[in-house]
C-alpha cells in the first residue's frame, strides 16, 4: 500500500515539478521581450498571451505537487497539537465534505469548459489572430484530476493513520525554509550556538542580582 | 492541554456562539442568512486546519448550488459549474497575479545568492559608531534582504545565525536583540516589493503600481521609527547595548592603505598623490588609479543625478496628448484625478520619455484618460494648458530651487570628501560589493514600476534575472576565494542547484496562493448570490458609524482575524467583503489597502501565533525562551501601532507619492 501512496506521490511530484520549469522560461522570455521591446525595438504580439498561459498552467499544474508534499495553506491555530489520530479523523471528514465535491465539480466542469473550447477551435482575442487558447483551457480538467488523484492518496493515508496511530511518510522535498541548508550557507554549526548560552546564562544571573 | 489549544478553541466557540446568537430559526431563514452562516463556518473550517483553497472551493460549490436552487432547481448544477470554471479561469488569466510567481522566484534567487553575511559584516563596521549599532545594522539588513527576497521565515532565520550570536556576544540583552531580527525581519512584507500587495491589489481592483508607490514611504517611515527606537534606547540605557569594543570596531586595512596612511588621513588626497606617484610606497600606478576611481564614485553618482535632475527641470515644454495615455491598472482610487483629467483635458509633462512609457504601458486599460506628470517637474510648470505642437524648444531658465539642490549637494560631497579617512574608505569598498548592488536592484525594480517603465511582471521578470546575475556573482567571488581550480564549473552547479530549488519552491508556494484564489472565487460568488453581502452592508449600514469609526472597525476585525489566519487567507477571503463597504464611507481602496498591510505586519509580531518568534527560537541558543522572544517583540509591535495611527492621522504619508506621480 505505502508503495502505491508514494508512486502517486511521485507522479504529483514529477509532473508538478516538471511544470516549475515554466517559472525560469517565463523569466527568460519576459526579460528577452523588455530587451527585444526596449533596446530592439522590436514587441511581439504573442508575448502577451504566452506568458499568461505560462503563469497559469505553472500554478494550476503545481497544485497536486503542493498536495502531495503538504503545503497547502492550512489554518494552524489548532491543527499542529492534536494528537495525529484526532488530525487524520478530521482531514478524513473534511476531505468527503468538502475536497470531493469541490473537486468532483472542478475536474467536470472542466471537462466541458474545455471541451467546448476544442469544439470551436477558440483562439486567444486578446490580439488579433492570437494563439489558439484550448490547450490552455485544458490544463484545467487535467489538473483537477490530478488533484483528484492525489486527493484519493490523501484519503488512505488518513484512514492509515486512524488504525495506526501516526502518520506514514512522505518523500522529502525542498524546503522553504530549511534550517540546516542555511546553517551551511552562512557556515554556522551547532556547537556555536550550544556556545552562545553561557552569554545568555550570565546575563540571567546578573538580572537576578540586580 | 496547551494555552494555545484554548485560545483557538475559544475562538472557534465564539463564532459558533455568535452564530446561534444572530442567526433566527430555521424556519425564518432566508438566502442572506445563509451567507452569514457559511462566513462563519469558513471561520471554524478554516481553524480546524483543512487545506483552506479546498475548504473554499468545497463550500462555494455547495452554497453555491443552494443559491441557484433556490431560484430553479433545474438548471442549479449546470448554472454553478459553469460559474466555477469561469472563475478559475480567470484567475488562471489574471494579469496582475502574473507576477506573484515572478517576484517569488526573485526572492528565492536573491535568497540563495550568499550575500547576507556580508551584508550584514559590512552594515555593522559601516554603523559601529552609532548606539546600538549591532541592532542597528541588524534592522538595516533585515529591511534590504527582506525587502528583496519577501520570505519571512528564511530572513528571521539567517538572521538568527548571524546577527543573534553577534549581540549576545557583544553583551546585548537577549530581548532587544531577539526583538530586533524579529521586527527587521517582517520589514519585507510591507515595503514593496511585496507579494502581499500584489495579491490586495488583485482583490480590491486597486492598482498594483499605486500600492507600490504608496507603501514605499510608510515601510521606510517603520524602518525609520525602529532605528530611532533602537538608538534612543541604546543612549538611554547603555546597558542593554554596550558600545561594541575596539576589537570589532577596527576596519582591517590592505598593506598599501597602512602604508598610505601614514602620509595622512584623508584618503582622497592621499590616493591623489599615490596616483601622481609622489610618494615611493608600494602601490603600483594602476592600482592607485583604480582606487582613485572607486573613491570618487559618490561624487560621479552625484553629479550624474544632478545632470538628470537639470535635463528634467530645464527640459523643453512639451504637449501632451492625454487622449493616448492610458494609466497602467485599475484607477478605483482617484476621484481628485477624474475631477483634473475632465476640467483640464491637457496637462503638461516636461518629458517626453515619460509620455513614451506611459503610452507603451500594455492596455491594463480603464477608462481614466490622465496625464502625468514627472515628479520633478511639479513645483517648476504650472500647468497651463498649450495649444502649441510638441517640438523643440528652448531650455527653461534654471529655477532657484534647481540651484539650492546643486549647493547643497555641492557642499554634501565636500563635507564627505573632508571626512573621508582610510578606514571609512575601506568601508566604502565594502558597502560597495554588498549594499549597493541589492540596494540597486531593488530600486531598479521598484523604480521601473512605479514609473511606469515596465508592468509589475516585467519589473518582476528583470529583477528575478537580476538577482540571477547577482547569485552568479556572489558564488563565483565566494568560490574564487576559497578553491584553487575548477571555479566556473563549481559555480554553474551550484547556480543549477539554485534555480532547481528556486523554481520548485516557486511553483509550490504560487500554488498555494493561486489555488487559494481558484478556491475563493467560487466561494465569493456563492457569497455574493446568496445575498450575504447585503446583509452585511446593510448591519453595518444600519449602525450608523462615522467614517472613522468604521475605519478603526475593520482595522479592529482584520488585527483579530491575524491571530488565527495567515495573510493570504485574510486578504482573499475577507477583504472582498470589506471593499464594497468603502464607498459608503468615502474611503480610499489604496488606503486602505495601506493600512491593511501595515496592520497585517503587527500579526506577525503578536504572540502567541507570531511566525517570526518561532523561527528565531529554531536557531537560537537553548536557554533563550520564546517568552523573552515575545517580550522582545513587544515594543516593536508597539511601534508598528503608533505607524499605523500615524499613517492613519497623516495619510500623506502614504498618498503623497502615488499622487505626485500619477497625478
Amino acid at each position: 500500500m505505502q508503495k502505491l501512496l508514494l508512486f502517486v506521490d511521485k507522479v504529483s511530484t514529477f509532473v508538478g515539478q516538471t511544470f516549475s520549469w515554466l517559472i525560469v522560461t517565463l523569466t527568460l522570455l519576459i526579460t528577452w521581450e523588455v530587451f527585444s521591446r526596449y533596446v530592439l525595438d522590436d514587441p511581439h504580439a504573442w508575448a502577451f498571451d504566452v506568458q499568461i498561459m505560462m503563469y497559469g498552467t505553472l500554478f494550476m499544474m503545481a497544485g497536486a505537487y503542493t498536495l502531495a508534499k503538504n503545503s497547502h495553506v492550512r489554518g494552524d491555530v489548532l491543527y499542529g497539537f492534536f494528537p495525529p489520530r484526532v488530525q487524520a479523523g478530521l482531514d478524513l471528514t473534511l476531505y468527503f465534505l468538502f475536497f470531493l465535491p469541490g473537486i468532483i465539480a472542478f475536474v467536470w466542469a472542466g471537462y466541458t469548459y474545455a471541451a467546448e473550447s476544442w469544439a470551436i477551435n477558440e483562439h486567444s482575442n486578446i490580439t488579433s489572430e492570437g494563439p489558439p487558447i484550448y490547450p490552455f483551457k485544458t490544463v484545467i480538467p487535467v489538473a483537477g484530476a490530478l488533484i483528484l488523484m492525489q486527493g484519493i492518496v490523501e484519503i488512505i493515508r488518513c484512514i492509515i493513520c486512524l488504525k495506526q496511530g501516526y502518520w506514514p511518510s512522505r518523500e522529502e522535498d525542498v524546503q522553504e525554509v530549511d534550517v540546516d541548508k542555511l546553517k551551511a550557507m552562512v557556515h554556522v554549526k551547532d556547537e556555536d550556538i550550544a556556545k552562545l548560552d553561557k552569554f545568555v546564562v550570565a546575563q540571567d544571573h546578573g538580572g537576578a542580582r540586580k | 492541554m496547551r494555552k494555545e489549544v484554548w485560545f483557538g478553541l475559544s475562538l472557534m466557540a465564539a463564532t459558533v456562539i455568535l452564530v446561534f446568537v444572530l442567526m433566527p430559526p430555521p424556519s425564518q431563514m432566508t438566502n442572506g442568512h445563509l451567507g452569514l452562516l457559511m462566513l462563519a463556518m469558513i471561520v471554524v473550517g478554516i481553524m480546524l486546519g483543512f487545506p483552506t483553497a479546498f475548504t473554499l472551493m468545497g463550500m462555494g460549490v455547495i452554497f453555491g448550488w443552494l443559491a441557484y436552487r433556490s431560484v430553479d432547481p433545474a438548471t442549479a448544477v449546470p448554472r454553478v459549474l459553469d460559474l466555477f470554471v469561469q472563475r478559475t479561469y480567470g484567475v488562471m488569466s489574471n494579469d496582475v497575479l502574473i507576477a506573484i510567481p515572478l517576484f517569488l522566484f526573485m526572492g528565492y534567487v536573491v535568497e540563495r545568492a550568499q550575500l547576507i553575511d556580508r551584508l550584514f559584516r559590512s552594515l555593522h563596521l559601516a554603523t559601529a559608531r552609532i548606539p546600538g549599532a549591532l541592532a542597528v545594522a541588524t534592522i538595516v539588513t533585515c529591511a534590504i534582504f527582506a525587502t528583496a527576497t519577501g520570505i519571512v521565515g528564511a530572513v528571521v532565520t539567517l538572521m538568527g545565525l548571524l546577527a543573534f550570536p553577534a549581540m549576545l556576544k557583544a553583551g546585548y540583552n537577549v530581548k532587544v536583540a531577539a526583538g530586533a531580527i524579529t521586527a527587521g525581519g517582517c520589514l519585507g512584507i510591507l515595503i514593496p516589493p511585496s507579494v502581499m500587495l500584489i495579491v490586495y491589489g488583485a482583490v480590491a481592483g486597486v492598482s498594483v503600481v499605486q500600492l507600490y508607490a504608496g507603501a514605499f514611504l510608510p515601510g521606510i517611515m517603520l524602518a525609520t521609527l525602529y532605528i530611532g527606537y533602537i538608538i534612543v534606547l541604546a543612549a538611554w540605557k547603555p546597558q542593554l547595548m554596550p558600545p561594541l569594543p575596539e576589537s570589532e570596531r577596527r576596519v582591517e586595512l590592505p598593506s598599501w592603505a597602512r602604508a598610505q596612511a601614514r602620509h595622512g588621513s584623508n584618503a582622497l588626497t592621499g590616493l591623489f598623490r599615490a596616483a601622481r606617484g609622489s610618494t615611493d610606497a608600494n602601490l603600483p600606478k594602476r592600482t592607485a588609479f583604480g582606487q582613485l576611481l572607486v573613491a570618487l564614485l559618490p561624487a560621479l553618482f552625484i553629479a550624474g543625478l544632478l545632470g538628470v535632475t537639470y535635463r528634467m527641470a530645464t527640459a523643453p515644454e512639451v504637449e501632451v496628448n492625454t487622449a493616448g495615455l492610458i494609466e497602467a491598472g485599475g484607477l478605483v482610487a482617484a476621484p481628485e484625478q477624474e475631477r483634473e483629467g475632465s476640467s483640464t483635458g491637457l496637462a503638461e509633462a516636461t518629458e517626453p520619455e515619460e509620455k513614451d512609457a506611459g503610452a507603451k504601458e500594455p492596455a491594463e486599460a480603464t477608462s481614466d484618460k490622465s496625464a502625468k506628470q514627472p515628479p520633478g517637474a511639479a513645483p517648476v510648470v504650472e500647468a497651463k494648458p498649450t495649444i502649441t505642437v510638441a517640438e523643440e524648444k528652448a531650455r527653461l531658465a534654471v529655477p532657484l530651487w534647481l540651484w539650492i539642490v546643486f549647493g547643497v549637494a555641492i557642499v554634501g560631497v565636500a563635507f564627505l570628501y573632508f571626512g573621508w579617512n582610510w578606514e571609512r574608505f575601506e568601508v566604502f569598498k565594502m558597502l560597495l560589493s554588498s549594499f549597493f548592488p541589492l540596494a540597486l536592484l531593488i530600486l531598479a525594480v521598484l523604480g521601473s514600476i512605479v514609473f511606469g517603465l515596465a508592468t509589475p511582471s516585467e519589473a518582476a521578470a528583470v529583477g528575478g534575472f537580476g538577482g540571477f546575475v547577482l547569485a552568479g556573482i556572489y558564488r563565483f567571488i565566494g568560490n574564487w576565494r576559497g578553491a584553487r581550480g575548477g571555479v566556473a564549473w563549481k559555480t554553474a552547479k551550484e547556480l543549477g542547484t539554485i534555480v532547481k530549488e528556486s523554481s520548485f519552491l516557486t511553483a509550490k508556494t504560487s500554488a498555494m496562493v493561486c489555488w487559494l484564489f481558484v478556491g475563493s472565487g467560487i466561494f465569493s460568488a456563492a457569497f455574493a448570490l446568496l445575498g450575504g453581502q447585503e446583509v452585511i452592508e446593510r448591519w453595518v449600514l444600519s449602525m450608523e458609524l462615522t467614517p472613522v469609526q468604521f475605519m478603526i472597525l475593520a482595522q479592529f476585525i482584520i488585527f483579530l482575524l491575524g491571530w488565527p489566519l495567515e495573510w493570504t487567507e485574510i486578504i482573499i477571503i475577507f477583504m472582498p467583503i470589506f471593499i464594497p463597504l468603502l464607498p459608503h464611507f468615502n474611503i480610499d481602496p489604496l488606503f486602505f489597502g495601506l493600512l491593511v498591510a501595515l496592520n497585517l505586519q503587527t500579526a506577525f509580531l503578536s504572540p502567541p501565533v507570531a511566525m517570526a518568534a518561532f523561527y528565531l527560537k529554531g536557531v537560537s541558543p537553548p536557554h533563550v525562551t520564546l517568552n523573552a522572544i515575545f517580550a522582545g517583540m513587544m515594543p516593536f509591535m508597539g511601534i508598528q501601532v503608533i505607524a499605523l495611527i500615524l499613517l492613519y492621522l497623516f495619510p500623506a504619508i502614504g498618498l503623497w507619492l502615488p499622487s505626485v506621480i500619477y497625478k
